[in-house]
């Protein structure tokens, strides 16, 4: 994808953290969370980065793909504004739904692997990349549950979606170490089923631990093991971009810059 | 940095000297300075104050430590201030300071206090002639001087605030608030990175503070920043209004003395 390679090692631009970032050393790009942005009113922070050079990719959260609802192309058209805005390269959402029978979850839930389920998916994000400006790529999630009665993995089905929309992946390793933790899934599987080939960059995030649930927070530190499914798929492919979350107890900026460095050490020590 | 000496030779933390310069407001301008500087909250481009998490925190004084106890969710600027100002560890400092003498309760200056004055000379000078005018001259002259009035700052206070200078950031809020000027050229709010449009957040200074007397070190404090009232509410508290650089606050949110 043209404009998309060596998008380098990143970090989610959040208001709270706007000046972190700014000053932050090695940031080579950032996301922002699409439904938070105003076209028109982008915030002076975003501006400032965008006029260094540092490339702005929208992540939206709600186009809710994977519901059996009609998608809302108003929460398209904007994501696609705000991809325009910012004169991104991709845009991305998750393979989730998030709203179904006018109730709305607030959670990013995990879509049935059925292959009735991915017909639905398929439909719904053709719909979005006819009205989307720019590519889509979609990133797995993080579940809680698995829905009975699964027809594919979750590997197996990213690469069915893959294949029959021409979208791209955003693989977040937290998500994957979540989902090794609570509902058994295999990460190197995952990575073996996937087209590594059509991967756009990585998120990397930091989570906890309470009783039997490891929950991927965004709010603590990233864990070793995270780390390593990020090191294991790196020795697959080197990943575009490589991106750190975080959205809540924010560390100093010197914990931040550590966790961006380690990041970036995976990633190196794979290119060297 | 080296924390000023008072007259009674205990050391005068940054939060203490900007209560003397400018009442509440300030010392919860510098409280918030204090925590910045420690990198313990953090400011955002609109305002937004946070607490940076971490495992140990370094707060050195109860009102740091109410200020991060509300930032448990993110607060705007002046809200943190206001908040902080107003607080109960605001006034138990006030208490502190005034059981050092380092302040008092003000009193308002009478606009007619020297007519106690002029009579109280008049019947002084009558008491040659008539002694028992005397009595009238003790009892003029002692309203005379309860209605001059009294600046919140003590002797000791001012003592306490002599050769205080912004030798670093958070001595420059507390002498001079984050809307303030250091060398009248630096803005304070610039020195923590801080853009105009958060720090006008807080209240404006007042344009022509009433100035007394020779301040001293005040007087130098009051560069900028004096009668900044930074005192929190909607610039309500700047209680007396004669505050006045020349003694230090007038700030009166906590009692103002």
């Amino acid at each position: 994808m043209a404009g998309i390679k060596d998008l380098g090692v990143g970090i989610g631009w959040r208001s709270e953290i706007d000046l972190t970032v700014e000053r932050l050393p090695g940031v080579d790009f950032v996301e922002v969370v699409a439904e938070n942005l105003h076209i028109g009113h982008l915030p002076e922070s975003v501006t400032l980065l965008l006029e260094r050079g540092v490339p702005v990719l929208p992540h939206a959260v709600s186009l809710s793909l994977g519901g059996a609802d009609e998608v809302d192309l108003h929460r398209v058209e904007h994501l696609g504004a705000v991809a325009e805005a910012v004169g991104a390269p991709m845009v991305s959402d998750h393979v989730c739904f998030v709203r179904a029978g006018g109730l709305d979850s607030g959670h990013l839930m995990p879509v049935p692997r059925t292959k009735d389920a991915l017909d639905v998916l398929v439909a719904n994000v053709k719909l979005a990349q006819r009205n989307l400006p720019v590519p889509l790529a979609l990133e797995n999630v993080a579940a809680l549950l698995e829905w009975p009665d699964g027809e594919l993995s979750e590997g197996q089905f990213l690469a069915e979606l893959v294949e029959r929309t021409d979208c791209w992946l955003l693989v977040d390793v937290a998500n994957l170490y979540a989902n090794a933790r609570n509902i058994g899934t295999d990460p190197e599987r995952f990575l073996d089923e996937i087209p590594l080939e059509r991967l756009a960059y990585v998120h990397v995030a930091g989570g906890e631990q309470h009783g039997d649930i490891y929950h991927d927070t965004h709010a603590h530190a990233v864990l070793p093991e995270v780390l390593d499914v990020l090191d294991e798929l790196c020795s697959r492919v080197a990943p575009p971009g490589v991106l750190l979350e975080r959205d809540d107890n924010y560390p100093s900026d010197t914990e931040i810059a550590s966790e961006l460095a380690a990041i970036r050490a995976v990633v190196d020590k794979h290119r060297g | 940095m080296a924390a000023p000496t008072a007259a009674t030779g205990t050391r005068v933390p940054p939060e203490q000297i900007g209560y003397l310069v400018a009442g509440p407001g300030r010392a919860a301008e510098t409280a918030l300075a204090r925590l910045l500087d420690a990198g313990l909250v953090r400011v955002s481009r609109d305002g937004l104050v946070s607490a940076v998490h971490q495992t140990e925190l370094g707060v050195s004084t109860a009102v740091e430590t109410l200020i991060l106890i509300n930032l448990r969710r993110p607060a705007r600027f002046d809200a943190v201030v206001r908040n902080a100002a107003k607080s109960t560890e605001m006034r138990t400092l006030h208490q502190q300071l005034r059981a050092r003498r380092l302040t008092r309760d003000p009193r308002p200056r009478l606009a007619a206090w020297w007519v106690f004055l002029a009579i109280g000379v008049v019947l002084s000078l009558t008491a040659f002639l008539k002694p028992w005018t005397l009595l009238g001259a003790v009892g003029f002259l002692g309203a005379a001087y309860w209605t001059f009035g009294a600046k919140p700052l003590t002797r000791s206070g001012r003592t306490a605030l002599k050769g205080v200078t912004a030798s670093d950031r958070v001595l420059a809020v507390a002498l001079e608030g984050f809307r303030g000027k250091v060398d009248r050229q630096q803005n304070v709010g610039d020195l923590f990175g801080l853009s105009q449009s958060v720090v006008k957040m807080l209240p404006r200074k007042r344009k022509k503070p009433v100035r007394r007397g020779g301040g001293g070190a005040s007087d130098a404090s009051c560069g900028g920043g004096c009668g900044s009232s930074s005192c929190g509410s909607s610039g309500s508290s700047c209680s007396s209004g004669s505050s006045s650089c020349g003694g230090g606050s007038s700030c009166g949110g906590g009692g103002g003395d």
